[in-house]
C-alpha cells in the first residue's frame, strides 16, 4: 500500500521535542512543518497546505488555547490535535470543545499519536468532500434556477 | 462557691486520731464536702489504689509511714492528687519539707475549718486548671500534627505536579529521540549491522523506562484543578458509564459484572464533572485490578439529607487492615512496579477534598472492598 502523507505542522516552543518528533514523522513519510509559538503557526498555515496541526498548550499563558481558536476560525478545515505536557485533561477537553480533534498527553505514545493522525486525516478529507458536495448541489441548483 | 461544685471534690482525710477524724469530718460535711477516712499513711495509700481522688489532707505525724514518706509516695503515683498537710502548731519545718516534696499547702493544728475548706477549694481549683491545661495540650498537639499532615500533603501535591510538569517536557524528548533512533536501526541500509539487536534491546528499555516514568508524571496531573473549574449539576449514572467506557477492554478481559443499583432519582449531584470522572476512573481500575475473572463491581447510591452516598463496591482480594490507614499516602502501593505508582488514591483523595467531599472505606480480606463517597446533593437553589 502506498502511503499518502499526511501534512503535518508541529507548533511547540520545546526546539529539542519539535526537532526530534519531525524527524520521525518525516522518516515514516510524512510532511513535516515546524513553528516555535503561535505567530508563526499562523503564518505557516497562510503558505503551507496543512492536513493537521499538532500544537502544544501551554498552561499558564493559555497562548496554546488562544492559536487554537484562531487556527479554527482562519483555517476551520485543518484539524488540531492538542499536545500536552503540562496541565490535565480538563484543558484538553475544553480545548476539545472548541474544535480541537482530539488530545495527547507528553510523552505520547507514537502508535496513538499515529491512530490520531490518521483519524484526524480522514476527518478532514471526509469534511472537504462534504464541501465538495455542498457545493456541487449548490452549482446545480443554481444552474437550475437558470 | 455552691454545694454542688463542693460535692464534686473527692476528698480523702488521713490522720490517725481517730476523734479528729470524726470531728474535721463531720464539720466539713456540714459544708457539703464528705470525706473518705484512712487512719495512716498505708492505708490512705490502699485506699488511692482503688478509688480515684483529688485532695488529701494529710497528718504529718503519724505512726508507721511518715506523712512526708506518704505525701512522696502519692506524688509518685499519682500526680494530679493535690495534698494539704496538717501539722503540729510546733514543727512548721515538717510543713517546708512538705511543700518541697510537692504538697499543695500546710495548716498548722489544730485547724480552723474555715481556712481548711478554703484551702480544699483552692487545690480542687489547681487540678481542674491542670486538667484544662493538659486537656488543651493534648488537643494542640493533635492539631498541630493534623495541620503538619495537611500540609506535608498539600506541598507534596503541589510540589509533585511542579515536577510532573518540568519532566514531561525532557521525557517527551527523550521518547522521540529513542523512537527516532529505532526507526533508523530499523531501516534497510541497517540490516547487515551485526550490533543492530544490542542497540535495539537498549532502545527497548529507554521506551519501557519512559512508559514507567510517565505513568508516574501522568497520574500526579490527574488532579491539577484548572483554574475555573466548574461546578454544576452532574449525573453521577452518566458519569460512571463515560468512565466505565474507557476501561471496556479491561472490564472485557476479565468478564466483570457491572451491578447497577443507581437510582435515577438519587443520582444528580452538584460538583465538577471532570474531577469527578478522574476519581472515578481511579477507583474503578483499582476495583477492576482487584477481581479476578467473573467478579463483579456493583455501583449504588443513597441519599441523606443533604447528600447523596456513592458506593463503589468490589467482591475482590480486599485490603488488609494493616493497609487500610495507607492506602490514600502518595507512593503505598502493593502492585508491582509496571502496574502501580500508589498515586491513584491520593490524587483520588485530593480531588474530593477540594470539592468538598468525603471518601471512606470499608474493606475485608478475601471478601471486597466498598468505597463510598459523599457528595452534595444537587437542588435548584445550588445554581
Ligand atoms: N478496590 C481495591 N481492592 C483492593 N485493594 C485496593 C483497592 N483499591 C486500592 N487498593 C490498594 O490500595 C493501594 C493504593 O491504590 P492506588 O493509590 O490507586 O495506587 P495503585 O493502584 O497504583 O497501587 C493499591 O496498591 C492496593 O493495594
Ligand atoms: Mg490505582
Amino acid at each position: 500500500m502506498i502511503k499518502i502523507p499526511i501534512k503535518i505542522l508541529i507548533v511547540d516552543d520545546e526546539k529539542d521535542f519539535v526537532e526530534m518528533f519531525s524527524l520521525r514523522l518525516k522518516k515514516q513519510g510524512e510532511k513535516v512543518s515546524t513553528a516555535y509559538n503561535g505567530k508563526d503557526a499562523l503564518k505557516v498555515l497562510e503558505t503551507v497546505p496543512i492536513d493537521v496541526v499538532i500544537l502544544d498548550i501551554r498552561m499558564p499563558g493559555m497562548d496554546g488555547i488562544d492559536t487554537l481558536k484562531q487556527i479554527k476560525t482562519l483555517h476551520p478545515i485543518v484539524e488540531v490535535i492538542l499536545l500536552t505536557g503540562h496541565g490535565s485533561t480538563e484543558t484538553a477537553v475544553e480545548g476539545m470543545k472548541l474544535g480541537a480533534f482530539d488530545y495527547l498527553m507528553k510523552p505520547a505514545d507514537f502508535k496513538d499519536i499515529n491512530v490520531k493522525l490518521e483519524n484526524a486525516r480522514k476527518r478532514k478529507d471526509e469534511q472537504e468532500e462534504r464541501i465538495r458536495q455542498a457545493e456541487a448541489r449548490l452549482l446545480l441548483r443554481r444552474s437550475g434556477d437558470f | 462557691m455552691d454545694r454542688v461544685y463542693d460535692d464534686k471534690i473527692r476528698l480523702l482525710l488521713v490522720d490517725d486520731e481517730e476523734g479528729f477524724r470524726r470531728t474535721i469530718s463531720k464539720r466539713l460535711a456540714k459544708r457539703g464536702m464528705i470525706p473518705v477516712q484512712a487512719s495512716d499513711g498505708e492505708e490512705c495509700l490502699g485506699i488511692l489504689k482503688t478509688t480515684p481522688m483529688d485532695v488529701v489532707v494529710l497528718d504529718v505525724k503519724m505512726p508507721g509511714i511518715s506523712g512526708i514518706d506518704t505525701l512522696r509516695l502519692i506524688k509518685q503515683e499519682f500526680e494530679n492528687i493535690q495534698v494539704i498537710l496538717l501539722t503540729g502548731n510546733v514543727a512548721v519545718s515538717d510543713g517546708i519539707d512538705g511543700i518541697k516534696s510537692g504538697a499543695f499547702d500546710y495548716l498548722t493544728k489544730p485547724v480552723e475549718i474555715d481556712h481548711l475548706v478554703n484551702k480544699i477549694k483552692q487545690a480542687f481549683e489547681i487540678i481542674q486548671l491542670e486538667k484544662e491545661k493538659q486537656k488543651e495540650r493534648g488537643y494542640r498537639e493533635k492539631l498541630e500534627k493534623k495541620m503538619i499532615d495537611t500540609e506535608r500533603l498539600v506541598s507534596l501535591g503541589t510540589m509533585s505536579t511542579g515536577i510532573a510538569h518540568e519532566i514531561n517536557n525532557p521525557l517527551a524528548i527523550i521518547n522521540e529521540s529513542a523512537g527516532f533512533m529505532k526507526q533508523v536501526i530499523s531501516s534497510p541500509e541497517m540490516s547487515m549491522f551485526s550490533q543492530k539487536d544490542a542497540l535495539l534491546l537498549g532502545i527497548e528499555k529507554i521506551e519501557k523506562s519512559i512508559k514507567r516514568a510517565r505513568k508516574i508524571t501522568h497520574e500526579l496531573l490527574g488532579h491539577v484543578k484548572k483554574q475555573d473549574s466548574q461546578f454544576s449539576q452532574a449525573n453521577l449514572k452518566a458519569l460512571l458509564y463515560e468512565t466505565l467506557g474507557l476501561l471496556k477492554r479491561e472490564i472485557k478481559n476479565k468478564q466483570i459484572n457491572i451491578n447497577w443499583e443507581i437510582d435515577p432519582k438519587k443520582n444528580m449531584v452538584w460538583s465538577d464533572p471532570y474531577q469527578l470522572r478522574q476519581v472515578m476512573m481511579n477507583l474503578l481500575s483499582n476495583a477492576i485490578h482487584a477481581l479476578g475473572e467473573n467478579g463483579s463491581i456493583t455501583l449504588s447510591t443513597r441519599e441523606t439529607s443533604e447528600d447523596i452516598i456513592l458506593e463503589i463496591k468490589d467482591d475482590g482480594i480486599g485490603i488488609p487492615k494493616e493497609n487500610l490507614g495507607k492506602i490514600f499516602d502518595p507512593f503505598f502501593t502493593t502492585k508491582p512496579f509496571d502496574e502501580g505508582t500508589g498515586l491513584g488514591l491520593f490524587v483520588a483523595h485530593k480531588i474530593l477534598s477540594g470539592l468538598g467531599c468525603k471518601i471512606d472505606v470499608t474493606s475485608t480480606v478475601g471478601k471486597g472492598t466498598c468505597f463510598q463517597i459523599r457528595l452534595p446533593k444537587y437542588d435548584k437553589s445550588n445554581e
